[in-house]
């Protein structure tokens, strides 16, 4: 069986063999980086190692088929369970009359969102305007998750030239795009779907919806045209590019959009930006274009994930 | 209505253990889509809307694709790790 | 009378939609194969629904409602056969006991 180098195999060798296996095979890759005078300290350590093990004859036990382990594993599953039932059931009442007399916070939350903000989704209120530097954090997240999976998946930084043209191949050889029936309900599907993300998005201050889940139908269209249509059709509006300068623009805008309102408003300023009348679109000061940031994060954010998965780059 | 509440979560929990306890990996994968399905059904119930497109766009929807196209990159899509070990030899 | 004959024809509508979908159910769990499962999982999704979809018409009256349910319904007509026809497909490019595969090969 031919030993396979990816990681998920790796993980599992590490958890049966302890990080013996795993320290050989960095000792190997290390020394091909650094050049000859370090190797000799390296070598010695990894050399006393390997001659001194702690259990050279009895092979090393995975923990995790041990009783105690299991025994305490199901233990610390139990206490946890029962911690959260103790908290679920302490909370009040769902929809009584008294449940606002309870919690100050959400007796302020109720009262107050429509005239401090002018959402009347109280919820994109308060993830976009009183908790909007979470929803800032939220968003770099998503940001981090595709540069982490970037770093990882991409074929373009494969150094042996053969194997990143063989990858790039094979996953070109299997492209969606050759079937009649889906390119046809797709034709309809596709602008509905982006339509209706673009709708969800729009409209998070005055019905349910806001940026996440608006952005994960965008994503979804995208991946539904990917899927239809090919990668060819789908590189020519969607590349590497767009992507860093859509989620970039974006987060940035957010970042000094949300910094000019907090600074104005923790030092008692006017910012220029009117709340507008209640219902109305453009309404609500900021909300409108902070959840649009937001959108066209998730959206860049789901389609780089698939596309990433799938193709090994952009 | 509660009937209906304590069904669903029931079906929750059901799905959540069996996601732990199953040896097929596909399988895994399908069941813990379905249970973010009917975590959806169950945010309508309680009347959150936001949280229920939210969860139904991103859990029963992109991160289940997201898992598959996980499952084809190791080589597991048949159901088991070995099977591409045995393709191999 | 009215009234009754609406209740009447709302419970029928649903009960057998929701016959429907629990011979779909059992179909699923029973069939040994993908295509064969995937034949009342299409019908589940595209005549259950239609006809649950009638008893939710039925029961609230004909509104503005009515279009987004009939709405819902069509989003389903052109997405689930669609899905078994994929499947179908699926199964006959990489099913190798059962047919003769027309597997995409791909050689280095």
């Amino acid at each position: 069986m031919k030993k396979k180098n990816d990681a998920f195999s790796r993980l599992l060798d590490w958890l049966e063999n302890g990080d013996q296996a795993l320290d050989t095979e960095m000792e190997e890759s290390l020394s091909d980086a650094f050049p000859a005078e370090q190797k000799s300290k390296r070598k010695k350590k990894a050399e006393k190692r390997k001659t001194v093990p702690k259990n050279a004859s009895a092979p090393r036990r995975a923990y995790a088929d041990t009783w105690w382990y299991r025994a305490c594993a199901v233990l610390i599953c139990l206490s946890l369970i029962g911690l959260l039932l103790f908290t679920a059931l302490r909370l009040p009442e769902f929809g009584t009359a008294d449940t606002l007399i309870d919690s100050e916070l959400t007796e302020f939350y109720v009262k107050n969102t429509l005239e401090e903000t002018g959402a009347v989704n109280i919820v994109t209120g308060i993830i976009l305007d009183y908790r909007g530097f979470d929803t800032l954090g939220e968003s770099h997240v998503l940001f981090i998750a595709v540069c982490t999976v970037l770093l990882m998946l991409s074929v373009r930084g494969e150094k042996n030239e053969a194997l990143r043209l063989k990858a790039s191949e094979y996953e070109r050889h299997f492209e969606p795009g050759d079937d009649l029936i889906l390119r046809s309900a797709a034709r309809i599907l596709t602008p509905l779907t982006l339509v209706f993300g673009l709708y969800i998005i729009f409209n998070g201050h005055l019905s349910p919806g806001g940026g996440f889940s608006g952005g994960a139908i965008l994503g979804a269209g995208l991946i539904l045209y990917q899927n239809a249509f090919g990668y060819e059709k789908t590189e020519r509006f969607f590349t590497y590019k767009t992507f860093r300068w859509v989620s970039v623009c974006a987060l940035l805008f957010y970042s000094a959009a949300k910094g000019y309102h907090f600074f104005t408003g923790a030092n008692h300023m006017e910012n220029g930006i009117s709340a507008g009348a209640a219902g109305n679109i453009l309404s609500a000061g900021l909300l409108l274009p902070l959840n649009f940031a937001v959108g066209c994060v998730v959206a860049c954010t789901m389609y780089a994930l698939y596309t990433m998965f799938r193709k090994g780059e952009f | 209505m509660e009937a209906l509440n304590v069904i669903l979560l029931l079906f929750i929990i059901v799905c959540a253990v069996a996601v732990a306890v199953t040896k097929n990996l596909l399988s895994a994968v399908i069941i813990f889509m379905a249970q973010g399905l009917v975590l959806s059904v169950v945010w309508i119930l309680l009347r959150s809307p936001d949280l229920a497109i939210t969860e139904a766009a991103v859990g029963a929807g992109i991160s289940s694709i997201l898992m598959f196209a996980a499952l084809k990159k190791i080589k597991a899509i048949g159901g088991k790790e070995e099977q591409a070990d045995e393709k191999e030899k | 009378m009215l009234e009754y004959l609406r209740l009447g024809l709302f419970a029928l509508l649903l009960l057998s939609g929701l016959i429907i979908q629990l011979t779909a159910i059992f179909g699923v769990n029973r069939f040994r194969f993908a295509v064969n499962r995937m034949h009342p999982a299409g019908m589940a999704d595209t005549l259950g629904l239609l006809l649950m979809a009638l008893a939710a018409v039925v029961y609230s009256g004909f509104d503005w409602i009515t279009l987004k349910i009939l709405l819902v319904v069509a989003l389903f007509w052109i997405t689930s056969p669609v899905c078994s026809h994929l499947i179908g497909r699926l199964v006959r490019e990489t099913d190798e006991e059962h047919f003769e595969a027309e597997a995409k090969e791909w050689k280095p």
